[in-house]
C-alpha cells in the first residue's frame, strides 16, 4: 500500500496500492507506430543516406558523393525552375481549391431540392473517375488540330493554339484539369460545413435588412474559414502531387520543361534516369520545404480563423 | 513510501514511449546496416516437374499494340507455342518509352523477365545496367555459328558488343517516308515521283497544304520513346554524326543545318507543329500528305488506307549532296535469365523468332524489316510477299548501306539524349527556338553531362 497526498490539501493522505502501469495502451499503439515507422519513417531516413551516394537502383556498389547531390540540385537549372511551377500550380489550383466551390456549395445550400441533389451528383463525377483515363479523355480533347476544342474554336473563327504544346499556355491547361477534380471534391467539403452552420444567423440578418451578399459575406465566408484554411492547407502541401498524374501523362514535363514540377522532376531523376541520389536529394529537399510550410500555415492558421461562437 | 500521481502519470507516459523509441532504434539500426539487396537471380524460367513444360517471361513494346503490330507478335508467339508444347511464353505489353525503365525496376528486385524487347536507343544503357546474358553465351556454338551466317551482316553488327553477339537483332527498320498518293494527286504531285531532297519535300507539302485541307509533311523526331533516331538520321544526311569520341557534335554545322530544315518545315507551314502521337493519327485520318516514321507503323497504316486513300512510300529524302544517310531503329532482344533451363528456352524461342518463318511475321504481319536475306529471296517465305506488296521496298533499300546508330554510352548516356530530344528537338521543330543557339546550348549542357559521368 502506498499513500498520496491529496490535491485538496486537506492534510489527509490517501492509500492506494501501487500497480505497474498496464502495457494495454502501448500495445494499441504499437501496430500504427511499426507502420509508420516501417512505411514513412523508415523510408525517409533511407532516402535520406541515398542523397549522400551515388546509385543506378540496380548496381551493387554506391559509392559516397558527399554533398555533390545537393550542388548538383542546385546549380542545374531544372530544379529551381519545377520548383517555380510547383508554386505555379498551388497558386493556379487555389482558386479551384477555395473560392469556386466555396461558391458553388453556398449555391447549392442556398436553393436545396431535388435539382440541387442531382447537381451535387454530376459535380462530384470526376472524382470518382480515374485519373489517367479522365488525362487521356482531355488529350483528345485538347489534341491540336483534331481535338474537340480545337476543331470547335476554329470554326468560331477563333485562335486555337496548341494547349498542352504551347509553353504560354501548357501550365495553366493543366492547372485546369486538374482543378476541375479539386473543385469537385471541395464542394463536398463545403457542402459538409455548411450543414453545420445554423441558419437561423442568416435569417435574423435577414429580418435585419441585410442583403443577400451581405449575409454571403459578412456570416457565410467567415463561419467557412475553418473549413478554407483545410482546403488552401491541403492545396497548399498537395498541389503538386495532384497534378502528377496530368503531367506524366499529358505532356511529360514539356514543352522545354513549362510543365514540370518537383515532384515530376523526383521520378524523372529516380526512375527515368535511375539518378538515386539526385532524386533523394531533391525529396529532401521537398520534405524540408513542406515541413516549414505546414508550420507556417498552421501558426496563421490559428490567428485567422473564426468561429460562430 | 509516497508517489504523487504525477509520478505514476510520468512513469505511465515513458512507458507508452518506450516501444516506439525502441522500434525507431531498432529501424536506424537496420537502415545503417543495410546492403541492399541486388541479388541478380534473373528471370523466373520456371520449369514443372520433370515432364512439365518451361515457362518464360517475354516483354514486348509491339505486344498488345493496335499501330505497332500487337496481332503481329500474338501470331510469332502462337507459331512458336505450336511448335514447342514444351515452352511457355508468357508475354506482356509494356510502352517503348517505358519499357527499359521497367525492366530496371525488375532488376533491382530482382525480377528481370525472361526476356526483354528494348529499343536500339537504349542498348547501351542495358547493358551498363541490367544482368543481360550475352546471346553468344547461351547458344550452342554450331547454330550460333548457323545463325551469323544467316543474318545480314548490319543486323549482326547492330547486337554485338566488342565483337560479342550480346544482344538478338529483332526489330529494325529504317524511316520510311509514308505518302498519301491521294493527296498528292490532288495537289497536281506525282506519288510515282516523291521527293528527293528536303527543299522538294518541303515544297510538296506546301502544295498539299494549299491545294487541299490537309497538312503537309510530318516528321517522328519527337516520338513518345524519346528515340533519337530521326534525329541522328537528318544529321548523319546532312553530313555529320550527333556524337563522336564520346561527345555530342551539336555544335556543328551538319547538326544546325539538320535542325534548322526541321524549323524550316514548321515555321513554313508545310510541317503542323504536333507530336508523333498527333502525326500519326492525322496520318490515318488521311489528312497528312506526307509522314517521316519508321517500317512499324507500316501495317497500321495499311489498314487505315483502305478505302480511304492511297498509300505509297519512299526513301527518306536527303539534303541534295548526296543520299540520305539513315540509321536504324526498333528494338533487340535482351536475355536475362539465369537458370539453364531458362537459357536453354530462351534460346529455342530466340531461334524461331529470328527464323525464316519469325521474319516472315515480322515483316507481313507488323512491318519490321526481315534480317536475314534467305527469308527475303526465299519463294516460300518472303520473295512473292515483298513483290507484290512494294511499300517495305524503300526500307529494305537503304537498309543495305544503313548507318550504325550512335550509342549513347556511360552513366548519364540514356539523360543525355533525352536532353537532346526534349531540350534541342523539341524545341527548334515545334516552339521556334532557334537552331544555332539552342544547339549550341544544349550541347554545352550534354557534354558537361557526358564529362561528369
Amino acid at each position: 500500500m502506498t499513500a498520496i497526498p491529496r490535491p485538496w490539501g486537506d492534510g489527509r493522505e490517501l492509500s492506494v496500492p501501487l500497480r505497474l502501469p498496464s502495457p494495454g495502451p502501448a500495445l494499441y499503439l504499437l501496430p500504427v507506430v511499426a507502420f509508420l515507422l516501417v512505411w514513412i519513417y523508415l523510408p525517409l531516413l533511407f532516402t535520406g543516406v541515398l542523397s549522400f551516394l551515388h546509385w543506378n537502383l540496380v548496381s551493387g556498389s554506391r559509392p559516397y558523393a558527399g554533398p555533390q547531390n545537393y550542388t548538383q540540385l542546385f546549380r542545374q537549372g531544372e530544379f529551381a525552375r519545377a520548383a517555380g511551377n510547383t508554386a505555379a500550380y498551388i497558386i493556379g489550383l487555389l482558386p479551384f481549391a477555395t473560392v469556386f466551390p466555396m461558391a458553388m456549395a453556398i449555391t447549392l445550400w442556398k436553393h436545396p431540392g431535388r435539382a440541387s441533389l442531382v447537381y451535387r451528383s454530376l459535380l462530384f463525377l470526376p472524382v470518382v473517375l480515374a485519373p489517367v483515363a479522365v488525362a487521356i479523355s482531355w488529350q483528345f480533347i485538347l489534341a491540336p488540330l483534331q481535338g474537340v476544342l480545337d476543331t470547335a474554336l476554329t470554326w468560331a473563327h477563333l485562335p486555337a493554339p496548341d494547349w498542352l504544346g504551347s509553353g504560354a499556355t501548357a501550365l495553366w491547361t493543366v492547372a485546369v484539369i486538374t482543378g476541375t477534380k479539386i473543385f469537385a471534391l471541395n464542394v463536398l467539403v463545403y457542402l459538409a460545413a455548411l450543414a453545420a452552420v445554423d441558419r437561423g444567423c442568416l435569417d435574423a440578418a435577414r429580418i435585419d435588412g441585410a442583403s443577400e451578399w451581405a449575409v454571403t459575406r459578412h456570416i457565410l465566408v467567415p463561419l467557412l474559414s475553418r473549413t478554407t484554411a483545410l482546403t488552401s492547407f491541403l492545396c497548399l502541401v498537395l498541389g503538386g502531387q495532384w497534378t502528377f498524374v496530368n503531367i506524366a501523362v499529358l505532356t511529360q514535363g514539356g514543352p522545354l520543361g513549362r510543365t514540370d514540377n518537383v515532384y515530376y522532376f523526383l521520378y524523372q531523376y529516380g526512375f527515368s534516369f535511375f539518378n538515386t541520389g539526385v532524386a533523394s536529394a531533391s525529396a529532401v529537399v521537398i520534405t524540408v520545404v513542406l515541413a516549414i510550410t505546414v508550420a507556417a500555415h498552421q501558426f496563421a492558421a490559428r490567428r485567422l480563423v473564426a468561429s460562430d461562437q | 513510501m509516497n508517489i504523487t500521481l504525477n509520478q505514476v502519470d510520468r512513469h505511465r507516459r515513458g512507458l507508452t514511449a518506450a516501444p516506439a523509441v525502441c522500434a525507431l532504434l531498432a529501424c536506424v539500426a537496420l537502415a545503417a546496416c543495410s546492403s541492399g539487396s541486388t541479388s541478380s537471380a534473373g528471370g523466373s524460367g520456371t520449369a514443372g516437374a520433370a515432364a512439365g513444360p518451361t515457362t518464360i517471361t517475354f516483354e514486348s513494346y509491339n505486344y498488345g499494340t493496335p499501330d505497332l503490330g500487337g496481332q503481329g507478335m500474338q501470331q510469332l508467339i502462337s507459331d512458336f507455342e505450336k511448335a514447342h508444347p514444351d515452352i511457355v511464353v508468357k508475354p506482356s505489353g509494356i510502352s517503348a518509352a517505358e519499357i527499359y525503365s521497367h525492366v530496371v525496376a525488375q532488376a533491382s528486385a530482382g525480377n528481370p523477365p525472361d526476356i526483354a524487347e528494348i529499343g536500339w536507343s537504349k542498348e547501351a544503357a542495358a547493358e551498363r545496367n541490367l544482368p543481360v546474358v550475352a546471346v553468344q553465351d547461351i547458344a550452342p556454338a554450331s547454330q550460333l555459328t548457323q545463325l551469323q551466317h544467316s543474318l545480314s551482316p548490319q543486323a549482326l553488327a547492330a547486337g554485338e558488343v566488342n565483337s560479342k553477339l550480346t544482344v538478338m537483332p529483332f526489330a529494325m527498320s529504317t524511316p520510311t517516308l509514308y505518302i498519301n498518293a491521294t493527296l498528292f494527286k490532288q495537289a497536281g504531285l506525282d506519288p510515282a515521283a516523291p521527293p528527293a531532297t528536303w527543299a522538294q519535300a518541303k515544297q510538296d507539302a506546301l502544295a498539299i497544304k494549299k491545294a487541299t485541307s490537309a497538312q503537309g509533311i510530318a516528321l517522328a523526331a519527337d516520338n513518345a520513346a524519346g528515340s533519337d533516331f530521326l534525329t541522328q538520321s537528318l544529321i548523319n544526311s546532312a553530313g555529320g554524326s550527333l556524337i563522336a569520341n564520346g561527345h555530342v557534335q551539336l555544335s556543328t554545322p551538319a547538326a544546325q543545318n539538320a535542325l534548322a530544315m526541321l524549323q524550316g518545315l514548321a515555321a513554313s507551314g508545310a510541317a503542323p507543329k504536333v507530336s508523333d502521337t498527333d502525326a500519326t493519327a492525322l496520318f490515318k485520318a488521311g489528312k497528312l500528305g506526307m509522314y517521316l516514321t519508321s517500317t512499324a507503323l507500316l501495317k497500321s497504316f495499311e489498314t487505315a488506307a483502305k478505302g480511304s486513300f492511297t498509300l505509297a512510300t519512299a526513301a527518306m529524302p536527303g539534303f541534295g549532296a548526296g543520299p540520305a544517310k539513315p540509321t536504324y531503329s526498333g528494338a533487340g532482344l535482351f536475355v536475362f535469365s539465369k537458370s539453364k533451363a531458362a537459357q536453354q528456352a530462351d534460346w529455342t524461342f530466340l531461334q524461331f523468332l529470328t527464323s525464316e518463318e519469325g521474319f516472315t511475321v515480322l515483316t507481313e504481319d507488323i512491318g519490321y524489316l526481315p534480317l536475314r536475306p534467305d527469308a527475303i529471296a526465299s519463294p516460300q517465305y518472303l520473295a512473292g510477299f515483298l513483290k507484290s506488296n512494294p511499300l517495305l521496298s524503300p526500307a529494305l533499300s537503304q537498309f543495305e548501306h544503313v548507318t550504325p546508330y550512335q550509342q549513347w554510352s556511360g552513366a548519364a548516356g540514356d539523360q543525355a539524349r533525352l536532353d537532346v530530344q526534349n531540350n534541342c528537338v523539341v524545341p527548334v521543330m515545334l516552339n521556334g527556338a532557334n537552331p544555332a543557339t539552342t544547339c549550341v546550348s544544349v550541347g554545352n549542357q550534354v557534354n558537361q553531362l557526358l564529362g561528369a559521368q
